[in-house]
């Protein structure tokens, strides 16, 4: 739909855009990223017309752009921008019915009947029929973009080309904007091309996406580009870290200022509190503690403090935790141990017994990546089975054991624990002496 | 259904909203003719006018000095303040769309100024260009007027990059002044009668003027008002900005062109025949939005229904106020005026600041 071919242009004696090649195809949402200055706005005016060409060509529908003249451009090519200010109070109807300008016919150029059914289907889809008689400048800032979206509907375009329409929004709004674009794309097969500056937006919402930096794509192609982390660091001079979103199939991108990155050492024995009751026992760490974990609560991988184990119902009493579980083991026979081993200190609570669930958090003050971390979750459960064979005791009697994995993330970065390497065998000492420890106070109690 | 019959009220309301300008300036127009030191009867003025003009008098003895009033004197007078009052609000609520600005009028932006510039200059050397014989004077004063527009948004393009309010404005009492100071010059050299003369013909007026004024001014009050209402669409778009309008296919500088010409020339031509009268684009335009909305399809129409009516209803009252003696209509309007521009000045100041 949109070709641009070694395109060299921008402002006078000054080339912004400096030999660029693009292809938006039929029904696409093509995203435009980059910093400040990268030259979007620029290849975004390059391709309205507002700027001139200085050398190669843009073609819109196969048409080269300096051939059309600027009605025919406007009937395949409608532009929503950054909120633009209207003067004197006009209505929303009236805004929108501007945007039939390229269609009317005639010398007195009323609004056909055609044009009115356009404005009514826009209406409706942009969900604005309610205010068509207010005056523009008294509606909210989503419902002006949404008026402004509507004009642009109202040209009955090929080709939306959006400049930061969500600038000014608000998630609610932004969202609602967005699918409501996306919903259009597919029902009707129009092309979008957008100027976007939320990375992750972008990566939600668009098809293929393209990097600008300083004037030409340093990577253009499918959103899974946006897992390159250095091309992103590149341009926007930022950490990044690329993540895929929880439940959709995409990537989102987390920045990291510079202040998290110097944090002081602390003392791994300081750092925390232990209080065991008949009912519960609490471990309050004075810092968030990167967490693996299949506990009832706070399951996954995330940063948390407080961890809990309960026995039999919660209390009454308000118990602030972000990590626990109600176990049917007793907590008097909780077993914990702290050692030092290959300099790392670690902790580790094991309760349970026989027939009953066996409940390990281990907390370890060192530094691992997500794929340590998994080692090091992998290492604990190899342990915890090899003890249980060697216990004679083939079947827990639940299924629902738990395994809590905590790290300090302070000191260096180790990237594998896995059962072969130090770390992942002073994992596997702890829970294997632990558990060990643990059943034999259980036995003995039974005894 | 009820979007319908909401759509029905509103144009129902439009087409009354014409039906009353319209019935208001008919009403005005007999007013001026009637209102006089001597009277003549509502017959008898109709008898006269449709007598001369389609042949179709139905009374037979109509005294000739009566004849000789309405036709020569009152109804040149009444239609020329028509088309005077027509121009200059159809003028201003062009210039008002196209700046995006309600305070935009020709006489604050300057237009005026530099028409009666030209117009001093021909009246006082007594130029005539070849060809273009007595409409040398509206052509001159049109011509001048353009002038004067570049200057101004010269120094507006020069002093700021946006067309502010208020630097628009600023830029027209500049150029104003100056070329009032040229037209002073001009005076002072000027001996005592011709300084007389001109003074008064600067504060507006559209008596003594007969036939032949409204035969100067008609031409380019057609082809401007033609242009002007040609392009109701291009100045609703502009509404948006120029990026804006660009985008939905609008030519902005074609229409800018157009619409500035079109403007000129109403108001060169309305200064080159009564001098500069001011408010008149401001204030006219400025009502009629308050009641139809700032739809350009009618607010252009009904300003030059309602402009003429309003010019003629103020020179009813600068006739009368003192008679025998006259006052310059410029006075009335500028007394009316000057209050409406100070309050649409506030008005604008907080509606920018409620907005932001």
């Amino acid at each position: 739909m949109i070709t641009v071919q070694n395109l060299v242009g921008g402002y006078t004696h000054f080339p912004i855009i400096k030999g660029l090649d693009l292809e938006v195809k039929k029904g696409e949402f093509f995203a435009l990223l980059g910093p400040n200055g990268s030259g979007k706005t620029t290849l975004f005016k390059l391709i309205t017309g507002q700027l001139p060409i200085y050398s190669g060509n843009i073609s819109i529908c196969g048409e080269e752009i300096s051939t059309l003249s600027k009605l025919e451009k406007a009937k395949k090519m409608a532009v929503l921008t950054q909120e633009v200010q209207v003067s004197f109070d006009y209505t929303v109807e009236e805004i929108i019915s501007l945007g039939r300008y390229p269609h009317q016919k005639g010398i007195f150029k009323q609004l056909s009947k055609k044009d009115r059914k356009v404005i009514e289907e826009v209406m409706e889809i942009t969900q604005i029929g309610e205010f068509r008689k207010t005056q523009f400048r008294m509606i909210s800032g989503g419902e002006k973009q949404r008026v402004l979206l509507a004009k642009a509907l109202a040209q009955e375009p090929e080709i939306l080309l959006l400049d930061e329409p969500t600038n000014h929004l608000d998630i609610k709004h932004t969202f609602q904007m967005l699918n409501l674009l996306k919903e259009r794309q597919k029902t009707t097969g129009l092309t979008i091309f957008a100027i976007l500056h939320d990375l992750n937006v972008a990566s939600l919402y668009a098809d293929r996406v393209a990097l600008l930096h300083n004037g030409s794509f340093l990577e253009a192609g499918e959103v899974d580009l946006l897992r390159k982390e250095d091309q992103l660091k590149k341009v926007y001079e930022v950490k990044v870290k690329s993540q895929s979103h929880p439940t959709v199939p995409k990537p989102q991108l987390l920045m990291t200022p510079n202040h998290f990155s110097s944090s002081q050492l602390f003392n791994f024995e300081d750092s925390y509190k232990i209080i065991q009751s008949e009912d519960y026992l609490h471990v309050h760490f004075n810092r968030p503690l990167r967490t693996i974990s299949n506990t009832a609560v706070g399951a996954g991988i995330q940063w948390l403090k407080q961890f809990c184990q309960f026995e039999g119902p919660k209390p009454d009493k308000q118990l602030p935790y972000d990590a626990g579980i109600v176990t049917s083991a007793k907590l008097e026979d909780m077993v914990m141990v702290t050692k030092v081993i290959e300099d790392i200190h670690m902790m580790v609570i094991v309760t349970g017994g026989t027939g009953k669930s066996i409940n390990i958090m281990l907390f370890i003050d060192s530094h691992f990546t997500d794929g340590a971390l998994i080692d090091g979750y992998m290492s604990a459960v190899e342990a915890k089975v090899k003890t249980m064979h060697d216990l004679q005791m083939f079947e827990s009697g639940e299924s629902s054991d738990t395994l809590l994995l905590a790290l300090t993330q302070q000191g260096t970065n180790i990237a594998h624990a896995g059962s072969g390497t130090l770390v992942g065998k002073a994992i596997g000492q702890m829970v294997h002496g632990a558990i060990k420890e643990c059943f034999s106070k259980y036995a003995e109690k039974i005894h | 259904m009820r979007n319908l019959s909401i759509r029905k009220f509103s144009n129902n309301k439009i087409a009354w909203l014409y039906v009353i300008s319209g019935g208001l300036l008919l009403g005005i127009c007999l007013l001026g003719l009637f209102y006089s030191s001597v009277t003549v009867t509502v017959p008898t003025i109709l008898h006269i006018i449709l007598d001369k003009t389609l042949n179709m008098g139905w009374l037979s003895d109509v005294a000739k000095n009566e004849e000789m009033i309405i036709w020569n004197i009152r109804l040149p007078r009444v239609l020329l303040a028509f088309c005077i009052g027509a121009s200059l609000a159809l003028a201003g609520a062009a210039f008002q769309g196209l700046l995006r600005n309600p305070l935009a009028d020709p006489y604050t932006i300057g237009v005026s100024s530099g028409a009666s510039l030209g117009a001093v200059l021909v009246l006082f050397f007594q130029v005539s260009i070849v060809g273009l014989g007595s409409f040398t004077l509206p052509v001159v004063a049109i011509i001048f007027g353009l002038i004067s527009l570049f200057i101004v948004f010269g120094l507006v393009r020069l002093s700021s990059k946006s067309l502010a309010i208020e630097t628009i404005i600023l830029a027209g009492i500049i150029v104003s002044a100056f070329i009032g100071s040229i037209v002073s010059l001009i005076i002072s050299l000027s001996d005592r009668e011709s300084m007389t003369q001109i003074i008064y013909w600067l504060y507006g007026s559209v008596g003594m003027r007969g036939w032949s004024h409204i035969q100067l001014i008609l031409p380019f009050m057609l082809i401007g008002s033609f242009i002007l209402i040609y392009h109701y669409r291009e100045l609703n778009a502009l509404a948006l900005g120029e990026d804006a309008a660009d985008h939905i296919g609008v030519d902005v500088k074609k229409g800018k062109t157009f619409v500035l010409i079109g403007a000129s020339l109403l108001t060169g031509a309305a200064v080159a025949v009564s001098g500069s009268i001011g408010f008149v684009g401001l204030v006219i335009p400025h009502l009629i939005r308050l009641v139809t909305g700032p739809n350009h399809r009618h607010v252009l129409p009904l300003s030059m229904l309602v402009g003429g009516a309003f010019l003629i209803l103020a020179d009813l009252m600068a006739r009368t106020i003192i008679a025998p003696k006259e006052l310059p209509i410029g006075v009335i309007t500028a007394l009316i005026g000057a209050p409406v521009f100070a309050l649409l000045l506030i008005r604008e100041r907080f509606g920018k600041g409620a907005n932001k």
